[in-house]
């Protein structure tokens, strides 16, 4: 069966044209799609765990969804201090839930913002966000930078969709009108095809910023000769490619984020973008890496005011990044049980984290085996959105896509699993 | 050897993602890329292992030689070997140093960890899909 207008699940590109051929329950053909994408959709169904799994003692049974659902209650309802984290691969829906019950429960909901773009989001709160649609960049820029980032191996179709490989509307010979500048600590296959290579010393990304704020603004005259390893003569050639382009576009990845000064080197990305704006149009935006990242901060802010780390704990939404984070809550071994949803600490977080998640009860909802599964004392395996569950997921740009379900192995859905586990909890709160 | 290593995603870790028990990701995220005249200093070669030891921890690696990554830096992909090194302090942004820390870097005979022995050596239970 040929199923077209399909949704990659992967990246926050959520390319929407992908077409998906299956033979009952197995995929095997995906056209449309980059590697990543590719990798998830014909491999997914293969390797699900096939039921949920619990400790008992040194070694794991199997258990029944009533039994996993149950105790995953139970843990919640003990804690004094519960942490929901993860929330960026599961649909809206569930997203939504989880907030309800980090509030019955008085706990910490966070997604995996805090360790992606959780400062950009600061640098947003502090300066603003000139964004725009990717169509917006599509149809117009003549300029696209990305800075400390490599799309061609992290958002693969984000050039051929949105920029350098791009036709645009508004541009007579895209490929040949737009130009391309790359800022990274080191050469990548996205470096290799950039009109500009712009190779920055680690670290130096907000004295780079700073730099061209200073020559956008006409003093030139107070840059040095080299900045961070940049030479003063590209960074005066970057800075009158910039003001003369039509429509820029700055994307700038986690090598800014992660990197020294980390929320502040956002801040001075987007003053340099708010220096842009007084001599022609720019924009910037996030390269957000799970597909459904964006809509995290999306639902937690329309029903919490905050965009990730909310502290129920005070009966009311409380948001401190730094405080109520999750590798810092779990880092101070402050959380006393642990639901985490569609993430992969174990993968992703440091090591001193993850000695506390062992300590505690945790409960993983997740389809597959991954590296966290070791740590949880519960596993419940469940669909996997974009492939046998639907909901809703956020593009990069804020833009909500429905991603579509086209096969049905018999999981339920994350928002299935987490309401029932919320039902149990409302029992209990709100007899 | 003193270094600066950073991490970052690529391809074959992410095409690892979705099945992180399989030996394509334990491969893709244990793998330290280094400039050839660093190998050359350390005196080792391309396929041998290093033990990095940074803030969070140790871990023994595979290294490979890139041209791409300067002298005086490593790069490991995301993932759960280049997380044993990372700390934990987030200088109150919820963030940990993923890029730009320092390690000591030095050759090793140690044979690189599978991931179930790095989730246990901090208090895990690996689950054994074959023993099912």
């Amino acid at each position: 069966m040929i199923h077209r207008d399909m949704i990659c699940p992967f990246c926050g590109c959520l390319c929407d044209d992908l077409v998906i051929t299956t033979e009952g329950n197995e995929v095997v053909q995906v056209d449309n799609a980059c590697t990543l994408g590719t990798h998830k959709l014909m491999g997914a169904w293969k390797n699900r765990l096939k039921n949920p799994i619990m400790r008992d003692g040194g070694e794991w049974r199997d258990a029944s969804y009533e039994e996993a659902i149950e105790y995953a209650a139970g843990v919640l309802l003990d804690a004094d201090r519960p942490l929901l984290y993860g929330w960026s691969s599961t649909q809206g829906e569930a997203q939504g839930l989880g907030v309800s019950m980090a509030e019955l429960l008085g706990g910490v909901i966070d997604s995996t913002t805090s360790v992606c773009h959780g400062p950009s989001i600061l640098a947003i709160q502090e300066v603003g966000h000139p964004g725009c649609t990717l169509g917006q960049v599509k149809n117009r820029a003549d300029l696209v930078i990305y800075w400390a980032c490599n799309p061609t191996e992290a958002h693969p179709r984000h050039m051929s969709r949105y920029t350098t490989y791009a036709d645009g509307f508004f541009l007579e010979n895209a490929f040949r009108d737009r130009k391309l500048i790359v800022v990274d600590v080191r050469k990548s296959e996205t470096t290799s095809i950039a009109d500009e290579f712009v190779k920055v010393k680690p670290g130096g990304d907000y004295a780079v910023f700073s730099a061209l704020r200073a020559i956008v603004r006409g003093r030139a005259d107070v840059v040095p000769d080299t900045v961070a390893g940049v030479s003063k003569e590209q960074l005066v050639r970057i800075g009158a490619m910039c003001k003369e382009a039509k429509f820029g576009a700055l994307f700038f990845g986690v090598g800014l984020t992660m990197a020294p000064g980390k929320y502040k080197n956002i801040r001075n990305a987007i003053e340099l973008v708010d220096e842009l704006n007084r001599y022609t149009k720019w924009t910037l935006t996030p390269l957000r890496g799970h597909y459904n990242v964006y809509g995290s901060n999306e639902v937690f802010t329309w029903m919490t005011g905050y965009p990730y780390a909310v502290d129920f704990s005070r009966q009311i939404a409380f948001y401190n990044p730094g405080e109520t984070t999750a590798v810092d809550i779990l880092a101070r071994k402050e959380c006393d049980a642990c639901l985490i949803v569609a993430s992969d600490p174990g993968a992703h977080f440091p090591k001193a984290c993850l000695e506390h998640l062992t300590k505690i009860p945790t409960v993983l909802i997740d389809p597959m085996h991954t590296v966290t599964t070791p740590l949880c004392r519960c596993q419940i395996p469940t669909a996997v959105n974009g492939i046998d569950a639907g909901g809703t997921a956020y593009r990069m740009d804020g833009v909500p896509i429905h991603v579509k379900k086209f096969m049905d192995l018999g999981y339920p859905s994350d928002t299935e699993v987490i309401g029932r586990i919320f039902e149990r909890i409302q029992e209990v709160k709100h007899p | 050897m003193t270094f600066l290593f950073n991490t970052g995603r690529t391809s074959a870790q992410g095409t690892g993602l979705e099945h992180k028990s399989g030996p394509e990701y334990r491969e893709a995220t244990s793998v330290c890329r280094m400039n050839p005249v660093d190998l050359m200093q350390l005196e080792i070669e391309a396929g041998e292992r290093i033990r990095a030891a940074g803030p969070g921890g140790v871990v023994v690696l595979r290294v490979a030689a890139s041209d791409d990554i300067p002298q005086g830096t490593v790069f490991v992909p995301l993932g759960p070997y280049a997380n044993a090194v990372v700390g934990a302090e987030t200088h109150g942004t919820g963030m940990p140093d993923y890029k730009s820390v320092e390690v000591e870097v030095e050759p090793t005979d140690d044979p690189v960890p599978t991931i179930d022995q790095l989730m246990e050596a901090v208090g895990g239970l690996a689950y054994l899909e074959e023993e099912r």
